[in-house]
């Protein structure tokens, strides 16, 4: 009688089990840095130097654009018209088609209460780009106030 | 009959040598990552045209508390166009890119002066924003 013994088939390089949580940790913290390192995204905006309020005699023939919180307003010269966000688009259009190619001629100067909100000026500020103006900040002198 | 005695090695595991190397190539990456700001809390405004940006030189934050950051470390507004110099050095033009994460509620009394720092300083403006959803 013969007794037939099965053989233990067993590798011997089996990869040690221990390493598991080292591999896991290793896995985990490579795909943290993967996700943390993710590009940025936005929009670039060429800012010419910032004008201040005293220069406001050599931009006179620039087209203006007033923001606030609530009311938005675009002109020429001083002579500004309450717009909406619908028509904003088409009156700066409109204004721009006026001008010349030339980069100084498309100069549109923006002025911002300071109550103004940076989700609405990205907004605005986009639409005079898509429409080819090249924007130059109008900043508000601080000026102080004694009170007698 | 002398039974010898067995002498046991004991030996300091070098499999795991390799993950120990990998582990600290990780830590210093990300402690060389210090001047990150992705700890700051902020909301980005929205935008339908956004565009992927290259390497920046600088980066500045405005958190939802209104604070202002120079890479990742807090700054006074006055402040802000010295620490931009330094940061920008002599990079020639197309590499002076200074990112804005502005927070999308911020109001022009604070975004606007750090526009004009980054205008004096020579920097190149990018604004972070997010794509706009419909």
């Amino acid at each position: 009688m013969s007794l037939k013994i099965p053989r233990r088939t067993r590798s011997l390089f089996e990869s040690p089990a221990v390493a598991t949580g080292d591999i896991v940790f290793n896995l985990l913290i490579f795909f943290l840095v993967c996700a943390s390192s993710q590009p940025d995204s936005g929009r670039r905006q060429e800012l010419p130097r910032s004008e201040k309020e005293t220069q406001e005699k050599k931009q006179q023939k620039n087209i203006e654009v007033a923001i606030s919180r609530t009311t938005l307003s675009i002109g020429e010269e001083g002579n500004l018209v309450d717009s909406t966000l619908a028509d904003f688009p088409s009156r700066i259009r409109q204004s721009l088609a006026q001008r010349s190619a030339a980069k100084e001629d498309r100069i549109v100067v923006v002025r911002s209460t300071k109550d103004t909100p940076y989700d609405r000026w990205i907004t605005i500020t986009g639409m005079i780009e898509d429409a080819g103006g090249v924007i130059t900040l109008q900043l508000q002198e601080e000026r102080e106030v004694i009170v007698p | 009959m002398k039974i010898a005695r067995r002498t046991l090695k004991v030996e300091v595991p070098t499999v795991a040598m390799g993950d120990i190397v990998f582990n600290l190539l990780i830590f210093f990456f990300i402690l060389a990552r210090a001047n990150d700001d992705s700890h700051l809390k902020w909301l980005p405004a929205e935008s339908p045209k956004i565009e992927n940006i290259g390497n920046r030189k600088a980066s500045i934050t405005v958190d939802i508390d209104n604070k202002v950051y120079l890479n990742g470390r807090q700054v006074g507004i006055r402040d802000l166009q010295a620490g931009l110099e330094a940061a920008l050095g002599n990079a020639p033009a197309g590499q002076r890119i200074v990112l804005l994460k502005i927070h999308k509620e911020t109001l022009a009394a604070t975004f606007e002066p750090i526009m004009e720092a980054v205008s004096e300083a020579g920097g190149e403006v990018v604004h972070v924003l997010q794509q706009e959803q419909k």
